[in-house]
């Protein structure tokens, strides 16, 4: 009997598998980090993220007077300083395109945004990195030619989600004007320069679900027009399921970055900050 | 001598026999690409997630039936929707949804038409687990079997916190549904 020991294991080997659980295998593996920022947008800085094919994202970005007006502008908003529309759509996970337009200048613009590379789960790869550009054409009767109307911006967005809190991201952009024309103020005459650059830098801190600061500082770098100053932004985002409010006070009113880059002469630290806030509303196309 | 050891191997063979015989009529059938369903509601708007990843097999020599779906693979249409689902579901953790149980009603493979089936067993979501009944068809297509089932799935039971829509609270009560072609398999 004994010999016949081999024979029966062999037998309950066999028939073993029949009755085991079924292997679990997850069917995706190191896939892309999500949201590194909740919204397309920092506060006035476009953010890595991108949207996914097929999702539209309306957005409503809003900046009032500046808060140093006081009581008898309460604080800014009995100013409406500058509000921009605007319509993002993801042709793929990695390729956006949008368009929208400001109150300042009647800046009509059209933006894309490419995900060249996405930050993975296993590490595998570390950065996030994307490429955007922006063409803004000022649409308020100027007599200016049309090419002299136009504006650009191009960016290169290198960010990483350091832990579930903490994403940061630097922005080297470069800003351009096809035509400058020479202003004076007390007296001085001054002449824009055509291009800027400026390098970006921004955060974001998860406080919850729900809840996470913004922070963004964008100086000029090299040469800049007389009395640029840089740009610093604080916000909290406040994501609601549907959609993300950004409540943020800001120095400079454009919400185009070549303009926000090239034209803002208000100084954060010296009280020449503004309340304001966007509004990101993500919906499916087609489904 | 020889007479005890012709015993002995018959009665190996017929030890071999008994237990491997009913995996030679391969009644196991199982499926990688099944469809996996999910309907949620809130007031004035509903939402359908779903997912081509549902793998399962049920072997009818065991009456055994084992189910599950990677939850990240679900798509809601919207990607920031996902995301919300899959921290609502906290798929970092508990990345599966999970049946295992046994038929409760006698399937016959070779039947024509859709035979009513029950099965019983636990399922485990949000690493919560809870005994479930649910009832389906399995109708022969070709040399596999199509299976169909839906029952409804209560977020409360599994820990699984509504999310919110601004005020708006999802409809606690899921609609699930799952539909799949299960091909013959080996064991």
């Amino acid at each position: 009997m004994p010999r016949l020991l081999p024979a029966l294991v062999l037998a309950v080997l066999l028939v073993a598998p029949a009755s085991a659980q079924v292997e679990r295998r997850r069917a995706v593996t190191g896939g892309p980090v999500e949201e590194l920022f909740w919204a397309p947008t920092v506060i006035s800085t476009a953010s890595v993220t991108n949207l996914p094919r097929g999702n539209a994202n309306f957005t409503i970005l809003h900046s009032f007077g500046p808060v140093s007006g006081g009581i008898g502008q309460l604080w800014g908003l009995d100013g409406a300083a500058n509000i921009r529309f605007g319509l993002d759509y993801g042709i793929s996970d990695r390729v956006s395109v949008g368009i929208g337009r400001s109150r300042l200048d009647k800046v009509l613009d059209f933006r894309t945004k490419v995900n060249v590379l996405r930050q993975t789960t296993d590490g595998r790869v570390p950065l996030e990195l994307a490429v955007k550009g922006d063409l803004g054409i000022t649409t308020e009767e100027n007599g200016f030619a049309f090419g002299d109307r136009i504006s650009g911006l191009v960016s290169v967005l290198v960010a990483r989600r350091v832990s579930d809190r903490v994403s940061l991201q630097v922005t080297p952009m470069w800003s351009h004007f096809n035509a400058v024309v020479p202003y004076f103020v007390g007296g001085e005459r001054i002449v824009p320069e055509a291009d800027h650059v400026a390098i970006g830098v921004a955060g974001r801190y998860v406080l919850s679900d729900r809840l996470a600061i913004l922070a963004e500082f964008v100086p000029v770098v090299g040469s800049r027009t007389e009395g640029t100053k840089d740009n610093l932004a604080l916000g909290l985002d406040i994501e609601t399921g549907g959609h993300v409010f950004q409540l943020f006070v800001a120095t400079s009113h454009w919400l185009t970055e070549q303009h926000a880059i090239a034209r803002n002469t208000e100084d954060f630290f010296a009280g020449d900050f503004r309340l304001g806030f966007n509004v990101n509303r993500v919906f499916g196309v087609g489904k | 001598m020889k007479a005890r050891k012709t015993t002995e191997r018959l009665l190996v063979l017929a030890t071999l026999a008994a237990f491997v015989a009913p995996a030679s009529y391969a009644q196991v059938f199982a499926t990688e690409s099944g469809r996996a369903e999910f309907t949620s509601s809130v007031p004035l708007h509903s939402f359908t997630g779903t997912s081509d990843r549902l793998v399962g097999r049920i072997d009818l020599a065991t009456d055994s039936v084992d189910f599950y779906l990677d939850l990240e693979t679900l798509d809601t249409g919207i990607g920031k929707r996902d995301k919300d689902m899959r921290k609502t579901l906290d798929t970092a953790r508990f990345p599966f949804a999970e049946f295992l149980g046994r038929l409760e009603t006698p399937v016959n493979p070779a039947a024509a038409g859709a035979q009513r089936v029950r099965v019983r067993g636990t399922f485990t979501i949000h690493g919560v687990s809870r005994a479930l009944v649910v009832d389906g068809t399995l109708t022969r297509e070709g040399t596999g079997l199509r299976l169909e089932a839906a029952w409804e799935l209560r977020l409360d039971e599994y820990d699984i916190e509504p999310p919110r829509l601004l005020i708006v609270k999802v409809d606690p009560v899921q609609k699930i549904a799952i539909r799949a072609l299960l091909n013959p398999s080996p064991r």
